[in-house]
């Protein structure tokens, strides 16, 4: 701006200098030229006078540089001459000056020599005697005078230029120092022209408005990371080069990395061939899936695109933990199996008996053993199910009429139940403790000592004995069976609470268990918020605690 | 320019990348085949090596376009020649690959009485591998020396498993064929493991000023 000032400045002074010198020069010119056409006419009439009085004597007398004085004759012949000799000269009478000044008495003329670069003027004058007498005197032409001047005008120009140069540059910067110290980080507090003043508002609106904009977007960004930090899933944004443009501290976890790995690709924290394939079939059809393992969990990967305007910008990736669900789902496909194959053991019993009874192979005195047999195994089947009845119940987690139970009345009338089949096995039950009342599901109660009970006469030894005590302290109602019994091995404890799970592997039905009750067990007490702990050694016997809080 | 010469290199960082996980992918496959083989695992194995060798050529014809175009010098200079010199290694590691696969194929099921050795050396070699790609997708020199060293174990696997197999062969010559094929896997894991080692050598050449080898 500076510059573009100088520079109008230099040469509005170096236009007007030349016009006006141009100007001035035009009109001196004139006006001399004038000036000088008179003073000519004026000398010519004095000469004229004395021509006539004294004739060539005058002339003769005559001392004159600027003036050029001919007298010629009514026919042209020159009878003196200021400047030449009379003689040497042709005829003028065909002069212009001449023929007007003897036709008319006066005559005027310019002639312009361009050997010479001058203009001659000419003026004649009829004397009284017919002869002529005509003065002349040169004069430079505009363009040789100003060719004669160039060298002072080219001083003025240089000097002019030069102090105009000085002068706008100095002009120039003051006058665009206000406009360079301009604060615009407040541009309303800004004193100087009144022009930019609507610049400086513009500047100011646009200053609040970037302002309010930044603190919104920073909001949203806020809220975006708040909702994604605090999210379970991983959630993974790329661009549509697959550069990383944010990751949740979730997938952070799940992909092993951490906030620096934004703006780098995502191949750097995660290059498996199958990932950067699924990667690639979102961006370009729209969606893809992938499941695949990390550390032992399972994880699902959602990849769809993000469209905009009919322009792929990008993809989202979510990822979420399905470890639990596989587990779930491996478990209900393992529990629907066994179901089927221990439904289907005692119904083949059945099938079996019938068919020979209906083939007449069984001897009339066989028969009842035969019956019997179908009705132990029908029972067996009834028990089945209900066993699974009462474990889906469980499952499905409804809720039971709750109440108040003694624990100390219910493992009585559990021993009381069980005291015909312990004493087939020759086991003695015994009951201890005090009564410890609390709230909960009866039934569930009954389950759990019952299945614990059965357990612990249906796995001892012959003449062995099985204590329930029922106690409490000071947070927990608990529940103590001990047998001693033939023991659980280790490798196995971990295990004897999954459906179906025995410890004698041939599913042999001399036990008569249907593989559910400790299952049913562990899901009774998990319902009543408590805990089964188990302490057991092979030969010795074992000994199952369950602890039921006070405070649900 | 500058700014297109900067999308090449992202490039050709991307590429290797996508190279090396196909190196983890054809080595965890060939090892998968040896606990369990069947002939499906080798065609696998054979079309990914084929990738391998086709993202090989795609990441030469880019160097050597970047060399070209750009005439890069300096830090650019050394990382697309450390990239020539790997793509190279990672190569070999799926052709070696491609044979382990072939030879399983060979065995027809018998697997290695003491097999667990053998998958514990490919285990190592596969760690030795994708330590490598990770040093260089991280730029970490520590990690790239570990792998270096980390060759003496593989080295001492193949030691323990030729010693085992002269037995066998003293024992029961009868088997000697299949011992042999199964020294031929055990090399083709130790050679991969010098690729690996070969790798980390370039990771440290192109973070670093020299190319180490320990």
């Amino acid at each position: 701006m500076t510059k573009k000032i100088f520079k109008s400045i230099v040469l509005v002074a170096g236009v007007v200098l030349l016009a006006s010198i141009v100007i001035i020069m035009g009109v001196l010119y004139q006006y001399f030229g004038e000036v000088q056409e008179n003073q000519m006419k004026d000398e010519l009439s004095i000469s004229s006078v004395a021509v006539e009085e004294d004739g060539v004597t005058y002339l003769s007398k005559l001392e004159s540089n600027r003036y050029r004085i001919t007298w010629i004759k009514a026919d042209g012949t020159v009878i003196y001459d200021t400047k030449n000799g009379a003689d040497t000269m042709e005829n003028h009478a065909d002069r212009e000056e001449v023929r007007e000044a003897l036709s008319s008495g006066e005559g005027e003329g310019t002639r312009y020599s361009s050997t010479l670069l001058e203009n001659t003027m000419y003026c004649a004058k009829r004397l009284s005697d017919g002869t002529v007498l005509r003065i002349s005197m040169s004069r430079a032409s505009a363009g040789a005078l100003a060719f004669g001047m160039i060298q002072p005008i080219l001083i003025v120009l240089i000097v002019a230029l030069a102090l105009s140069g000085i002068l706008a540059s100095q002009i120039s910067k003051r006058i665009a120092r206000p406009l360079n110290d301009l604060d615009l980080e407040h541009p309303l507090e800004n004193n100087t022209y009144d022009e930019i003043s609507p610049l400086l508002n513009r500047i100011n609106f646009q200053h609040k408005e970037i302002k309010s904009q930044v603190k919104e977007l920073q909001q949203k960004k806020d809220e975006f990371n708040q909702i994604t930090s605090s999210m379970n899933e991983g959630l993974v944004l790329l661009d549509n080069n697959g550069t990383i443009l944010s990751i949740n501290p979730a997938a952070q976890n799940i992909l092993e990395t951490d906030e620096y790995c934004i703006g780098k690709d995502f191949l750097t924290i995660d290059r498996r061939h199958d990932m950067s394939i699924a990667i690639q079939n979102a961006l370009n059809n729209g969606k893809s899936e992938i499941r695949s393992e990390i550390n032992g969990r399972e994880y699902q990967f959602d990849i769809s695109r993000i469209q905009s305007a009919n322009k792929t910008i990008g993809a989202v990736l979510l990822a979420f933990d399905i470890t639990e669900r596989e587990l779930a789902e491996k478990t209900r496909r393992e529990f629907t199996a066994n179901v089927s194959h221990e439904l289907k053991t005692p119904l083949q019993g059945i099938i079996g008996s019938a068919e020979l009874i209906e083939g007449g192979m069984v001897k009339p005195e066989d028969m009842p053993r035969f019956v019997s047999h179908i009705k132990e195994e029908a029972k067996r089947l009834v028990v089945l199910i209900e066993d699974i009845i009462r474990l889906s119940e469980l499952d499905e987690g409804s809720a039971m009429p709750q109440s108040e139970v003694d624990l100390l009345n219910i493992a009585n009338e559990v021993k009381n139940n069980l005291d015909e089949t312990a004493k087939a096995k020759n086991v003695s039950i015994q009951v201890s403790g005090k009564n410890v009342v609390i709230e909960g599901v009866k039934r569930l109660i009954y389950e759990i000592i019952f299945n614990l009970c059965d357990n612990a006469i249906k796995y001892n030894k012959d003449g062995g004995k099985v204590d329930i005590s029922v106690s409490e302290t000071e947070s927990n109602s608990v529940i103590k069976v001990k047998d001693n019994g033939i023991g659980i091995a280790p490798e196995e404890q971990n295990h004897i609470f999954e459906r179906f799970y025995r410890v004698d592997k041939s599913h042999s039905k001399a036990s008569g268990g249907t593989g559910l009750g400790l299952s049913i067990v562990k899901h009774a007490v998990q319902y009543h918020n408590g805990t089964v702990t188990i302490d057991s050694q092979i030969g010795k016997g074992t000994e199952i605690t369950i602890a039921i809080p006070k405070n649900k | 320019m500058r700014s297109h010469f900067d999308e090449q290199l992202a490039q050709l960082n991307k590429e290797l990348i996508e190279m090396g996980a196909l190196c983890e992918e054809v080595i965890a496959l060939a090892s998968k085949a040896l606990s369990g083989a069947d002939g499906k695992m080798a065609k696998k194995v054979a079309s990914l090596d084929n990738e391998i060798d086709e993202k090989e050529r795609d990441i030469e014809s880019l160097c050597l376009r970047l060399l070209l175009q750009q005439q890069p010098v300096a830090g650019d200079l050394k990382q697309i020649s450390a990239a020539l010199k790997m793509i190279t290694d990672m190569e070999r590691i799926g052709d070696q690959a491609e044979d382990i696969a072939e030879i399983i194929n060979f065995l027809d099921g018998r697997t290695f009485e003491n097999d667990e050795l053998l998958r514990e050396m490919a285990r190592a070699t596969i760690r030795m591998v994708t330590n490598s790609v990770d040093a260089y997708v991280k730029h970490d020199i520590i990690l790239a020396k570990e792998v270096i060293k980390s060759d003496d174990v593989v080295d001492k696997y193949f030691d323990r498993i030729k010693h085992e197999l002269i037995d066998k062969i003293s024992k029961n010559p009868d088997d000697g064929e299949y011992a042999i094929d199964l020294i031929m896997i055990a090399k083709y894991f130790e050679r991969i493991g010098d690729h690996a080692v070969n790798i980390a050598g370039w990771v440290i050449f192109s973070v670093n000023d020299t190319h180490t080898e320990e």
